[in-house]
């Protein structure tokens, strides 16, 4: 178990530092003259590497505010976004997940998932935001100017109402990625020897299932969780776009489009960590659940 | 049949073949409508003034009307043209650098094969949708179907590269070296194999993947440019007006639901895989 999560951290580590060259890259277009040959933009990627040892992420071309002063006042929204989402995705994907992924239901579930999980994010969250105008009566932030403070703790029931539906559209999108990382869990399981061996030697089939179905199952979770912290990322851009909230997502697309290289960057970098180090625990928490031995 | 769905029950299977059958015939009406959009809408694509602002469906104007009187049907019809249109292209671009770059990556000398493998883990790290929305920064929004097909490509990249991993280790790659066969005859067979027993299926499952970072992309105002509106900036474009006419987004919305139902259906995704 330890040489594997050494290998796992060796690999995540490499991951992060291509992830900071990249990053690194981009921020370099943002710098004088790097357009005006390779060599100049060589020369670029190598300070702003130098400068990036330093923590410093240059400054933004829009605002003059550092790169960090500006990530630390958006990521907070986003990360919270995120969170909320991944507890929505847990509550509805885990349940979703375990229904669909064992025994005759999940053939009868595939067509309808495949029905439900194919509308786009900006989809479900226009179609969320529709339902709670028209049917609950909630107030919907669509055109009202950008917001930065989503309430992600509300104390009253209108700011529950304002931060349920960003949360809900990331929380879906998450559940969305949870159940299939279940069924795939679900669907690796029920072809394996070891059932039919376990049944042979008189053990129930609940007891098969409890004991050793159900940690397969979500250790296919675990192993998925990269794919569910992408999903959540996703979706976190499309929930701020759509609800007019300025978190870091939302900020990556507005610096893409006016060219802010030096913002793009960190928040390229920190989006990339994120799913490399979900992708790191949940490899590692999910190993001792995909083999018994390591686990005694 | 996918190699995958052989240690799938009977019944299963053929409830697999059912929907692929389904879903390409679903494809085929779509290609079908794509083609006649010209003919099957009744007004030209942006025309405005077809109708009173704003209506709503009715015997007329069957989908309604948007906020500059123009029909919904019509511009549902020429909007998903424009999304196929753009998505074909991406599709392409995704099979070569995704499905058929990975497969080739695996076989080159072992430090180039993980070198490529890493730089497809990392932009694997990043959501597709961001990475789409990069490369057009990057260059240009008439760009945007070759970097909605390279966003999708880093996934296609690293299944493709297992896929050829797990084949390089199978017994039929054993023998094949044992008996003198080079590598290069091998990656040619095991290519040729690969390719004609899942080039549909692959085709499809990038299909449905495009469509949804393209129609984002273009609903984040990266995508098509007006006046040639494509699903996303139709959607993108009722944002003020959908919560009291519902029909502006709606129909486009179902138009682009059921494309890309319709295409991973096509692809026969096994269980839990995603697109």
């Amino acid at each position: 178990m330890l040489r594997f999560v050494v290998r796992e951290a060796a690999r995540t580590g490499l991951s992060l530092l291509g992830a900071a060259l990249l990053a690194a890259a981009i921020s370099a277009l943002a710098a004088p003259h790097a357009g005006d040959g390779t060599w100049s933009f060589l020369v670029a990627w190598g300070r702003t590497l130098d400068a990036f040892v330093h923590l410093d992420f240059g400054r933004s071309s829009i605002s003059g505010g550092a790169a960090l002063d500006e990530l630390g006042a958006h990521l907070p929204l986003t990360l919270g976004l995120v969170a909320e989402g991944f507890a929505v995705a847990l509550i509805v994907g885990i349940p979703v997940g375990f229904l669909f992924g064992a025994g005759p239901a999940r053939r009868a579930a595939a067509p309808l998932i495949q029905i439900v999980s194919a509308a786009p994010i900006f989809c479900a969250g226009l179609a969320l935001a529709y339902v709670a105008a028209n049917l609950l009566h909630w107030p919907v932030p669509l055109d009202n100017g950008i917001t930065s403070g989503l309430v992600l703790l509300p104390r009253t029931v209108r700011a529950f109402e304002i931060a349920l539906l960003p949360v809900l559209t990331v929380g879906l999108a998450g559940a969305a990625a949870a159940q299939l990382a279940l069924r795939r869990g679900g669907a690796a399981g029920t072809a394996q020897p070891w059932r039919t061996q376990l049944h042979r030697m008189g053990l129930p089939v609940w007891e098969i299932e409890t004991v050793y179905g159900v940690p397969r199952i979500l250790g296919g979770l675990l192993s998925g969780l990269g794919e569910v912290m992408l999903a959540l990322l996703s979706a976190a851009a499309v929930a701020e776009w759509v609800f007019n909230y300025a978190g870091a997502a939302d900020l990556f697309v507005k610096s893409v489009a006016l060219h802010d290289w030096a913002i793009v960057a960190p928040i390229l970098l920190s989006f990339a960590g994120l799913t490399l180090v979900a992708d790191f625990i949940g490899r590692c928490a999910a190993r001792p659940l995909a083999d018994p031995g390591v686990r005694q | 049949m996918t190699r995958a769905s052989v240690s799938l029950r009977p019944s299963t299977r053929s409830l697999h073949a059912i929907l692929r059958v389904v879903g390409w015939i679903g494809l085929g009406l779509i290609a079908v409508a794509v083609s006649l959009s010209d003919f099957l809408a009744s007004a030209p694509a942006d025309a405005t003034g077809i109708g009173p602002l704003l209506a709503a469906p009715s015997a007329a104007l069957r989908f309604g009307s948007d906020m500059l009187g123009r029909d919904m049907l019509s511009e549902t019809l020429h909007g998903l043209s424009a999304t196929v249109r753009a998505a074909l292209p991406a599709t392409l671009v995704t099979l070569v650098a995704g499905a058929l770059f990975g497969f080739v990556a695996a076989r080159l000398p072992r430090p180039l094969a993980e070198a490529l493998r890493g730089i497809g883990g990392i932009l694997a790290s990043l959501p597709a949708l961001l990475l789409a929305v990069l490369f057009i920064g990057l260059t240009a929004r008439g760009w945007a179907g070759v970097a909605a097909g390279l966003s999708a490509a880093p996934f296609a990249f690293v299944r493709a590269f297992e896929r050829a991993r797990e084949q390089e280790r199978a017994t039929h790659s054993e023998y094949a070296r044992a008996t003198g066969i080079s590598a290069a005859t091998l990656l040619r067979r095991d290519l040729v194999y690969e390719f004609s027993d899942s080039i549909l299926s692959s085709a499809a499952r990038a299909l449905a993947a495009v469509s949804i970072v393209l129609s984002t992309v273009s609903f984040l105002g990266f995508g098509a440019v007006p006046p040639h509106r494509d699903l996303g900036l139709m959607i993108a474009a009722s944002k003020l007006y959908f919560l009291h006419a519902w029909w502006t987004a709606a129909f486009p919305a179902l138009a682009l639901t059921v494309l890309i139902l319709f295409a991973r259906l096509a692809a026969g995704l096994d269980e839990g895989e995603r697109a």
